[in-house]
C-alpha cells in the first residue's frame, strides 16, 4: 500500500515539476502538462494535423509488412541456423557479429537503395526485429532436450509430430520472448526510419512539428506515438502469456 | 570441425562478393544505389581521410558518453539497489524510461541543446545508461543477504561491507551492462548525428547518402561496421580475461 502511495507521489512530483519548469521557462522548448493535455485534444480532434489518421494508419502498414518480414526471414533463418550444426556454425558467428554492429549504421544505404518512401522505413523495421526473432528460434532449438527428439522417433513420431509435440513446446517460451522483443525492435525501427527522413507516417508528423517549433504539438504527437508503442507491446505480451498457458496444458 | 567452418565462412563471403561484384558488373542493379565491391574498395581511399575523421569524432564522443553512462548507471544502480523505498517508488519510471523509445526525445533534445557536440553526449548517454542502471540495480539487491549478514557478524562497516562483499559480487553484471552499454552509446551518437549532426562519422554518411555517393558510403558504413565489431569483440575478451581472474567455470 504505501509502495504505491509512494510511487503516485513520485509521478505527481515529476508532473508538477514539469509543469513549474514549463511555466518558468521558455515555451517553445518546455511544455508543461496543462499544455500539452489540449494539444492533445487538438491533435485527437484532427484540428492540428487534418491528415494525422492517415500518416497513423501509414505508420501502423509499416509496422506490420516489416514484422511479418521479420517473422517470416528470423523464423526462416533461425531454423536454417538451429537444425544444421554446420550451418549454425559457420554462419551464428557472423550473425552475431553483425548484431554487436548498432543498426543505424545501415540506415543510410537503406534510404540510398529504397528511397525516402515507407519501403525504407520497412526495410530498418525489418532489419531490426529480424535479430532478436533469429537468434531467440535458434536459442529454443538449441534448448530441446535432443534424447526427446530420439525417444518420440524411436516411438514412430513423424518429422512433423516431433515438432508439434516435442520441439514446438520446450522452444515456445524462448521463441515467443523472441517475438516479443522483434515486435517492439521493428516498431522502432519504422519510427526510427519515419523521424531520420520520410515525408509521410507519425514520425514525419513529429519531424514537422519539431521543425516548426510547434512543441506542444510535438509533445501530443510523442504521447500517442507512445500509446501506440504500449499498445503494441500490451499485445504481444498478451500472447505470450497465452503462448505460456499452451505449453503448460501440453 | 573448425577448420571446416572457418573454410565454409571464408568461401561464403568470397562467394557473396564475387555474385555482388557479377551482378553489378552485368548490370542487373543500378550501380547508383548498390556498387561493385571493387567499386566500394575504390571508394575506400576517396572516403577514406573524412570518413577516418568522423569516426575519430564520433568514438571520442562515445567514449564521454560511455563513461557517463557507466558511472551513472553503476553509482545510481548502486544507490537505488541499496535503498530498497527509493527503489520502490522510482524503479517502475526507471523501467518506463528504459523500455521507452529514446527516438521522440530526441527532436527536443536537439531543440534543447543545439546542433553539434552536446546533444551526441547526452543522447548517447541517455542510450547507454538505463540497460546499465537497471541491471546493476537488481544486481545489489539481489547479493547473497547470507554474505551480507555474516560480514554485519563479523562487525563490517558500511564501507567494508560495500568493498568486500557488494562491490565484488556485482562485477559480473557490471561488465555485461558495460558490454550493452557500449553498442548504446555509439548508436544514440550515431542517431544525433544523423539527425542534426555537423560533424562525425553519421553526419559523413547521412550526406553521403543524401549526395548519392553509393560507394564512398558502403566504404563509411564497412568502416564503422569493422569498428563497433572490434570494439565489441575487445569488450568480450576482457570479459573473458576478468572473469577467468575470478576464478569463475565457463
Amino acid at each position: 500500500m504505501t509502495v504505491v502511495v509512494l510511487r503516485v507521489l513520485v509521478v505527481v512530483a515529476v508532473l508538477a515539476g514539469w509543469e513549474i519548469a514549463g511555466r518558468l521557462a521558455n515555451p517553445l522548448l518546455y511544455v508543461p502538462p496543462s499544455a500539452a493535455v489540449p494539444a492533445l485534444r487538438d491533435l485527437l480532434a484532427l484540428r492540428s494535423y487534418p491528415d494525422f489518421p492517415e500518416h497513423l494508419l501509414l505508420t501502423l502498414r509499416e509496422i506490420a509488412v516489416a514484422y511479418g518480414l521479420a517473422i517470416a526471414a528470423g523464423v526462416g533463418c533461425g531454423a536454417a541456423l538451429g537444425l544444421n550444426r554446420l550451418v549454425g556454425r559457420a554462419y551464428g558467428p557472423i550473425l552475431a557479429a553483425l548484431y554487436a554492429v548498432p543498426a543505424v549504421v545501415w540506415y543510410p544505404s537503406l534510404m540510398l537503395f529504397f528511397g525516402l518512401d515507407a519501403a525504407s522505413k520497412i526495410a530498418f523495421g525489418f532489419l531490426l526485429g529480424f535479430f532478436p526473432i533469429t537468434l531467440a528460434v535458434l536459442a529454443g532449438i538449441r534448448q530441446v532436450n535432443p534424447q526427446l527428439i530420439t525417444v518420440a522417433r524411436a516411438f514412430g513420431a513423424s518429422r512433423l509430430t516431433v515438432f508439434r509435440k516435442v520441439m514446438l513446446p520446450a522452444m515456445l517460451f524462448t521463441l515467443v520472448g523472441g517475438l516479443r522483443t522483434g515486435l517492439a525492435l521493428a516498431v522502432i525501427g519504422v519510427i526510427v526510419g519515419e523521424v531520420l527522413g520520410s515525408k509521410a507516417g507519425l514520425g514525419s508528423l513529429i519531424n514537422h512539428a519539431y521543425g516548426l517549433f510547434r512543441t506542444a504539438d510535438y509533445v501530443a504527437l510523442v504521447l500517442v506515438t507512445l500509446a501506440l508503442i504500449v499498445a503494441c507491446d500490451a499485445l504481444a505480451s498478451a500472447l505470450e502469456r497465452r503462448a505460456q498457458r499452451w505449453t503448460h496444458v501440453q | 570441425m573448425t577448420r571446416r567452418v572457418r573454410l565454409i565462412q571464408a568461401a561464403s563471403v568470397g562467394v557473396l562478393l564475387l555474385l555482388w561484384e557479377a551482378v553489378a558488373r552485368a548490370g542487373w542493379v543500378d550501380p547508383l544505389f548498390v556498387p561493385a565491391p571493387s567499386a566500394v574498395a575504390g571508394a575506400f581511399a576517396r572516403v577514406g581521410g573524412p570518413a577516418l575523421g568522423g569516426l575519430g569524432d564520433t568514438l571520442a564522443k562515445t567514449a564521454v558518453a560511455y563513461v557517463l553512462s557507466v558511472v551513472l548507471g553503476v553509482g545510481g544502480g548502486v544507490l537505488l539497489g541499496s535503498l530498497p523505498r527509493v527503489r520502490a517508488a522510482v524503479n517502475p519510471l526507471v523501467v518506463a524510461l528504459y523500455g521507452m523509445p529514446k527516438i521522440l526525445v530526441l527532436p527536443w533534445i536537439v531543440l534543447l541543446l543545439g546542433f553539434g557536440t552536446t546533444p551526441a553526449i547526452v543522447y548517447g548517454t541517455i542510450h547507454g545508461l538505463f540497460p546499465i542502471l537497471v541491471l546493476v540495480t537488481g544486481a545489489v539487491r539481489d547479493v547473497d543477504r547470507q554474505l551480507v549478514t555474516v560480514a554485519r557478524a563479523f562487525g563490517a562497516r558500511r564501507w567494508q561491507l560495500y568493498r568486500t562483499v557488494v562491490l565484488p559480487a556485482i562485477v559480473p553484471t557490471v561488465l555485461a551492462g558495460m558490454r550493452l552499454g557500449i553498442v548504446f552509446c555509439l548508436l544514440g551518437v550515431l542517431i544525433v548525428e544523423m539527425f542534426a549532426g555537423v560533424r562525425g562519422m553519421g553526419h559523413v554518411m547521412s550526406s553521403l547518402a543524401n549526395g548519392f555517393q553509393a560507394p564512398e558510403l558502403f566504404a563509411a558504413t564497412a568502416l564503422v561496421s569493422v569498428a563497433s565489431i572490434v570494439i565489441v569483440l575487445s569488450l568480450d575478451a576482457v570479459n573473458d580475461r576478468l572473469s577467468h581472474w575470478r576464478g569463475d567455470a565457463r
